[in-house]
């Protein structure tokens, strides 16, 4: 049930497709503020964004092997803004020399009755968790520092425990395809970055086991 | 041998205004733009201000070194008349600056000796050197010197040198921790540590607690905890149908579990 690679579908109209180009690395909690102000200084000048999101991971067991994955997320610090959901593809293999993580990505904003309606699709939840952290922008680049917490009791985001004592920290940019000139800006940001943070092109698919 | 005198003094007047409206200018659209572009400022184009600002200021200085142009010092500027009345032509030609060539002024404009409160504090540096004797006073300008040429020695040294002892230091204090970010990235692409049956996979470190037993059917058995802090110990008992549906791996799990858990006898076992 993934989508066809893209240059394989013609465009027939409708949205361009985007890919996001990812980059990842962790950084411990002690280094998290002198990590917050190298990004204030490198990122555009706006006002600090912190957020607190719930995310909820659904899978649709298809007949072959791999589920289809749809992430559904809303903002527990705006309750009353809409959800956000957000399917991402597989990894392109393209070339190795590529420096960051490319995959299909399709975003959609949907109303609070989002998981009462994927429940009726037939989708599953398999995991949730609670992300809260920074966001800082860079022309298009964005980068999140994210701490993970596992919910203990579903459905109930009070109760939250920290997963590890590290923050994520991602580097993003959504581009239509064929834009390779944006792994090099993001590969040149992360050089600002070392060595607080190694931002690397980590493939989930190996860290399956 | 007057008038050549006079028409080099002349001229280099006029080039000492011409420099000195173009600092003047600079100054002006510097701060301008701190006023009113506040916000968008970046501190390159700062650095670029003060740099324009200094490479004016040099210029200044290197004309007054010029051998052609006069001491001024040896010019006296005797003020004829003063009149309290407001001069027009004095207020356009100095932008509205000047307005009266009055007796208030004069201190101000036509000074050539530095401010009371400066010549106060040159008296005091003078004597304070007369006080300390000629020897004492070499010494500290050798001690000054060698401090110097120390520093210059360090910053014209090759950067080798230098990133081999900062590299050596920064070691002890490592920043991010790779396990961790493996773990991490694996809970946010599939659930590695969070999902309802956690493999015996990563733990978190510091966490308090024994090692991984986790099982499958933990949402009555978080129910029946109250969702404790620290991990979920192994339990053993019905695993009863779940509400949400189960990946395809499920089955087998449960089997190990219930076979794990009847060999440990844990407190919260139902």
């Amino acid at each position: 049930m993934e989508a066809p690679p893209v240059t394989v579908m013609p465009v027939t109209g409708g949205t361009i497709n985007m890919m996001e180009y990812l980059l990842q690395g962790s950084v411990l909690d002690q280094a998290l503020e002198s990590l917050l102000h190298r990004l204030r200084g490198l990122c555009d000048n706006m006002e600090p964004e912190t957020f607190t999101d719930h995310e909820l991971v659904y899978l649709l067991k298809g007949q072959q092997g791999n589920p289809f994955i749809l992430r559904a997320r809303r903002s527990l610090s705006h309750p009353t803004a809409p959800w956000h959901l957000r399917y991402l593809g597989q990894p392109e293999v393209g070339d190795k020399s590529r420096h960051a993580l490319v995959r299909n990505c399709v975003d959609v904003a949907a109303s609070h009755s989002l998981p009462e309606f994927l429940n009726e699709m037939g989708f599953r939840m398999d995991h949730e968790f609670v992300a809260n952290g920074h966001v800082f922008r860079k022309g298009a680049m964005k980068v999140v520092v994210t701490k993970l917490s596992r919910i203990l009791v579903p459905g109930n985001t009070e109760n939250t425990e920290r997963l590890s004592l590290s923050y994520l920290v991602e580097l993003s940019v959504l581009a239509p395809a064929g834009q390779d000139t944006v792994s090099e800006d993001m590969r040149s940001f992360a050089e600002q970055l070392k060595p607080l943070v190694h931002l690397e092109k980590i493939d989930p698919s190996k860290q399956r086991h | 041998m007057q008038q050549r005198e006079e028409k080099q003094l002349e001229a280099s007047v006029e080039s000492l205004i011409s420099r000195v409206a173009h600092v003047k200018n600079a100054l002006h659209g510097f701060i301008y733009k701190l006023e009113n572009e506040y916000e968008r400022l970046t501190w390159p184009s700062v650095l670029d201000n003060f740099a324009l600002l200094s490479g004016q200021l040099n210029t200044i200085n290197k004309l007054l070194k010029n051998e052609k142009t006069p001491s001024f010092r040896s010019q006296v500027i005797i003020p004829l008349l003063l009149n309290p009345d407001r001069d027009e032509d004095l207020a356009k030609l100095t932008e509205q600056r000047v307005p009266v060539f009055s007796h208030e002024i004069v201190p101000d404009y036509l000074r050539t000796k530095p401010d009371p409160e400066v010549e106060e504090q040159e008296k005091q540096l003078s004597a304070e050197a007369a006080r300390i004797g000629p020897e004492v006073a070499q010494k500290q300008i050798q001690t000054l010197n060698k401090l110097c040429s120390n520093l210059l020695e360090k910053l014209n040294n090759p950067r080798d040198d230098r990133d081999a002892e900062s590299a050596a230091l920064r070691q002890n204090k490592p920043s991010f921790n790779p396990a961790d970010t493996n773990a991490l990235v694996g809970a946010v692409a599939f659930g590695k540590g969070l999902s309802k049956c956690r493999p015996p996979g990563p733990v978190a470190p510091g966490h308090p607690g024994q090692g991984p037993m986790m099982s499958g059917g933990p949402t009555l058995q978080q129910v029946t905890i109250g969702g404790g802090s620290g991990q979920q110990a192994g339990m053993g008992g019905p695993v009863a149908p779940q509400q949400q549906g189960q990946p395809g791996k499920m089955p087998s799990s449960i089997k190990t579990n219930i076979k794990s858990a009847s060999g440990s006898m844990h407190p919260y076992n139902r």
